[in-house]
């Protein structure tokens, strides 16, 4: 026998790793594990739930081979309560007690992984040559059986598994624990209620209604009177109810007298005999007994103490006898003893009625956890708890973990509705009981100190409190009230909440469970059907199981009309079929895919689509895919248009710029070769006019320049010539080029270069012009001062090399304000910056695209009055993987 | 003294060079556009041949392709003279057989370097 055991996963993984889980698999496993919860919950005995343990883990998380070995307590052996995928199993093996796998968790307590089973572990008569779990099963605290999970394949259970095996046998333990406990308060029941029974049979009297009718007898005989009546007292209804009638002329048994009507009426008012010589002239006799011929009557009430239990009445039929002293006497004697046999029939009655309920409703506990929605459980759990005490009233709270609070959710008849109300831990009665786990009994709540400040309205006299724990962890609490002051909680009130409280404590778990995952499925849910994105669901021949609204508005067909047809032939196009079914065949193959193409809606216009295809894995077997569908026509139409524009834009650009130059070309050029003729024909007097004109001309020209630069870059039309240079060489020819600069503003050049800079793969002419940038600011920017200009190569062993220029000076610097702005394109520190110091404002937006262009970044540092320095880092190799601006 | 043929459209400019190269002791002959230009270099020989690349007629590029390809002109030097930065001008002007190129607007000490190298090139003064 080999276990057979479907692939539940898709790859193979190492034993113990924990493993991502996509959300639907954990939703599904975990209805799976609520699903067998509830399963053991409604099982009626051990079997059952054996049997509910492996069918569910079998069926709803496709383990191949289970077993549940249980321990019997009188021999000792294993016994074979239920297996799934071992057919020849025989019925209720048994196994000595022995050694083998399945025999470590019995003897540790604690679970056991065999990644590799070896043939001599065998011990359970399997031939197992995979993996084997094995769990125990524990009951409050002791191990009572094992679970026993095997697998053909070495290594086939991960941390995950170990996890819901581990979830499983504690389910188990709590229901085995559970029916063990209600198994035993049964039997008691059921022996307490035939105990009652014999006692009945063997002393027959103690039956209310016989003993009635006997006592009524025997009186008649006693007093010699012809017939008579006895009633007993409705402490309810504060009525007498004729129980027993005799030789009055009717049967007048079920006959209700309030107190004070008719003549055992009015003795059960007034607590003293009553002789009515001739009934029929008596003016107090009742209605309901105007049809009877009697004569005399002689009525007594029947007392314990000076409780009233009933009444008695004798009647003469003869007119000729009359009711005297001796007959009164004789009732008077007799009268107390009826009271005390009637009291403790009634006591004996009520005891067995008690009995009677007890196992009904203990019988019916079960019921408790079939109910999955939490808000009637709530109810009906506070209603069975106050049933089952036989107590006024009660609450029911459940505990808020993140809070640690307590929340009442269900009260009835404690004087006022508290659902809602919140106590900390150690507050008031529930909150007690909830901090210490042990159940508490109050006998007289007015005056205990204790009391929450909730419930200062309250008049209720004793509190029985219990936690609701499952193990050692709170799930709520239960308390239940006396409003009478005459009634005590004892011992067996506390035995039966003991019984109660963990089996509320799990169907509330339970119901919590199955609300959680009723909230995540509507969650998720609710996430695809309000989805703007269109979304369908497909099973793996493509044809459509659901889709959203969505997906009905963008391709015009209604849900309905649609499942069950192939997705692809509906919405593609000649054209595109080919590539929506390929789409579909890769997520099925191989994975998710995302692309943008062109759908057909149902009036065959085209929509431009994004296209994103995700498979739906469910326990690691592929059962279809999912479809998202982005309406993308407008985003296309837009980026045409901003295409359209920026390209309009870089043409007028590039015209502008040419058509500007031209004319400057002639001012410049014109300026320059007047300025030579003025010397010579003599008006040097004109040259400095002349140099300004020409000074103004390339200003004018630098902006224009920078100007179309910029808006090439932004229009990505800036291309990267790229090219291996020694950096040492471009940094002296940088240093000679900006020489004039620097002593125009009588600076110094401070040079610092590292030693070996080595070679730079990159865009020469633009890491040039960035460093001239940076060095003609910081000249501007700095008189007598210091200009800094370092090179070094940052190593990084991975070949990533960097090179990072340093570009300092000592002059105005800048504060934050202005730093944050200064990589824009025409800012300058301020307007009068400008005025002062000339420059574009461009050449540092310049700047900072050209050094991210090439890969890098330039920051700056600055010290208002103190200077600047820029820092420039950029990759050592420059990787083109395409041509920029394409 | 060294022959020039200035090749250029914009009135201005081709006065404000020609008058410039003059001065620096050029004989500088013009023509206004690329047609011209072919027809003139093909008809005399210059020394070097300043060609603008946005011309009328027949551009700066095809004008110089057309004189590579005349036994007569095949190695006179051509320096093209190309838009600031326009990005492939001054590779398609090297592509198309010039010898240099200058940007505008021009710079007379450094094409007037260009022009001295690519005389002495060819053995010239």
């Amino acid at each position: 026998m080999t276990a057979r055991r479907a692939p539940r996963t898709a790859k193979p993984r190492a034993a113990g790793q924990p493993r991502r889980k996509p959300a639907d698999e954990v939703a599904r496993r975990l209805a799976a594990l609520l699903k067998l919860s509830v399963e053991i919950g409604a099982a009626p005995d051990e079997a059952a739930i054996c049997r509910s343990v492996v069918q569910g883990l079998h069926e709803g998380l496709g383990y191949g081979f289970l077993g549940i070995f249980l321990v019997d307590e009188r021999t000792g052996d294993r016994v074979l309560e239920a297996s799934v995928g071992w057919p020849d199993a025989p019925p209720r093996l048994r196994l000595p007690p022995g050694r083998g796998l399945s025999e470590l968790p019995l003897q540790s307590g604690r679970l056991h992984y065999t990644p590799r089973v070896s043939g001599k572990a065998r011990y359970v008569p399997t031939p197992n040559r995979g993996s084997e779990v094995d769990v125990p099963i524990g009951v409050n605290g002791r191990t009572v059986g094992v679970l026993v999970v095997e697998s053909g394949k070495p290594d086939d259970f991960d941390h995950d598994d170990l996890e819901i095996l581990t979830a499983a046998a504690n389910q188990a333990g709590l229901a085995l624990a559970r029916a063990r406990l209600l198994g035993a308060e049964r039997r008691r029941a059921d022996e307490h209620k035939a105990l009652l029974d014999t006692m009945a049979d063997l002393t027959a009297e103690l039956e209310l209604a016989p003993l009635l009718q006997a006592t009524l007898r025997r009186a008649v005989t006693l007093l010699g009177v012809t017939g008579g009546e006895l009633a007993i007292f409705d402490e309810a209804k504060r009525e007498l109810v004729v129980v027993a009638s005799h030789n009055i002329g009717k049967d007048s048994t079920g006959t209700r007298l309030p107190l004070g009507e008719g003549a055992m009426g009015t003795v059960a008012e007034t607590h003293e005999p009553l002789l009515i010589p001739e009934y029929a002239e008596w003016l107090g006799r009742s209605g309901k007994y105007a049809d009877i011929t009697v004569h005399s009557v002689m009525v007594a009430p029947l007392l314990v103490g000076s409780r009233l239990v009933g009444a008695f009445a004798a009647v003469h039929a003869d007119p000729e006898r009359k009711f005297g002293p001796d007959d009164l006497r004789l009732l008077n004697m007799f009268a107390p003893q009826a009271a005390v046999a009637i009291a403790r029939a009634r006591l004996l009655e009520a005891e067995r009625q008690r009995a009677n309920e007890q196992k009904a409703l203990l019988d019916t506990m079960a019921d408790l956890s079939g109910e999955l929605e939490l808000s009637k459980l709530l109810q009906a759990v506070l209603r069975r708890a106050i049933t089952l005490l036989g107590v006024t009233g009660g609450e029911l709270a459940i505990y808020d973990e993140a809070a640690q609070e307590l929340e009442v959710v269900a009260s009835l008849n404690i004087g006022q509705d508290s659902t809602g109300t919140r106590m900390k831990l150690g507050e008031g009665a529930m909150g007690r009981v909830a901090q210490t786990h042990e159940p508490l009994i109050i006998p007289n709540y007015q005056e205990w100190a204790g009391r929450s400040q909730h419930y200062t309205w309250s008049t209720i006299q004793m509190v029985m409190a219990a936690p609701l724990l499952i193990g050692h962890r709170l799930v709520g609490a239960i308390a239940s009230v006396h409003s009478d002051p005459t009634r005590q909680f004892g011992p067996d009130d506390l035995r039966l909440l003991n019984i109660f409280a963990p089996q509320a404590a799990v169907a509330i778990e339970n119901a919590r469970l199955y609300t959680a995952a009723q909230r995540q499925k509507q969650y998720f849910e609710d996430l695809v059907h309000n989805n703007p994105v269109a979304i369908v669901v497909l099973d793996r021949d493509h044809h459509i199981i659901t889709c959203n609204p969505a997906f009905e508005s963008l391709f015009g067909y209604p849900q309905a009309g649609i499942v069950g047809r192939d997705l692809d032939e509906l919405i593609s196009t000649d054209a595109t079929r080919a590539e929506a079914v390929g789409y579909t065949q890769h997520v099925l193959e191989q994975g998710p895919v995302h692309g943008i193409g062109r759908r057909r809606r149902r009036d065959d216009t085209l929509v431009d689509v994004e296209i994103l295809g995700v498979p739906v894995v469910v326990d690691g077997e592929l059962v279809g895919l999912m479809g998202l569908y982005h309406d993308i026509s407008e985003l296309l139409r837009a980026r045409q248009d901003a295409e359209a524009a920026s390209k309009a834009k870089s043409q007028f650009l590039a015209h502008m710029s040419h058509e500007l130059r031209t004319p400057l070309n002639a001012i410049i050029g014109y300026s320059e070769m007047v300025e030579e003729q003025v010397e010579e024909i003599g008006h040097g007097e004109l040259a400095p006019d002349l140099r300004k004109i020409r000074a103004a001309g390339r200003h004018l020209l630098t902006l224009i320049n920078d100007i179309l630069d910029l808006s090439k870059i932004e229009a990505g039309k800036l291309e990267l010539l790229v090219e291996s240079f020694d950096v040492r060489e471009m940094v002296d020819e940088v240093a000679s080029t900006v020489h004039p600069l620097v002593e125009k503003n009588a600076n110094r050049l401070d040079l610092r270069c590292a030693a070996q800079l080595g070679e730079m793969r990159s865009d020469l002419v633009k890491v040039r012009q960035t460093l001239l940038n940076l060095l003609s600011n910081a000249c501007k920017f700095t008189d007598h001062g210091t200009v800094t200009l370092a090179a070094d190569r940052e190593r990084n062993g991975g070949g990533g090399d960097w090179l990072v220029f340093r570009v300092g000076d000592s002059g105005i610097g800048m504060t934050p304000e202005q730093m944050a702005k200064l990589f824009e394109a025409f800012t300058q520190a301020d307007a009068s910056t400008s005025r002062k110091y000339g420059g574009t404002g461009l050449g540092l937006a310049i700047t900072r695209r050209f050094c991210r262009m090439m890969g890098g970044d330039v920051q700056v540092a600055s010290d208002p009055g103190k200077g600047s320095t820029f820092t420039v880092r950029l990759p050592a190799t420059l990787e083109v993987a395409a041509p920029a601006g394409h | 003294m060294p022959k020039i043929l200035l090749v250029e459209d914009n009135e201005m400019n081709r006065d404000m060079l020609s008058r410039r190269l003059a001065r620096k002791g050029f004989e500088v002959a013009i023509a206004v556009d690329g047609r011209q230009g072919v027809e003139m270099a093909q008809a005399a020989a210059y020394d070097v041949i300043l060609m603008d690349m946005s011309l009328p007629e027949i551009d700066g590029w095809d004008a110089t392709r057309q004189l590579r390809a005349a036994p007569s002109t095949r190695s006179v030097p051509i320096i093209a003279l190309t838009a600031h930065a326009m990005s492939g001008d001054r590779e398609k002007a090297i592509e198309a057989g010039c010898d240099d190129y200058d940007t505008k607007p021009i710079e007379l000490e450094r094409l007037l370097g260009k022009i001295e190298g690519l005389l002495g090139r060819n053995g010239k003064p």
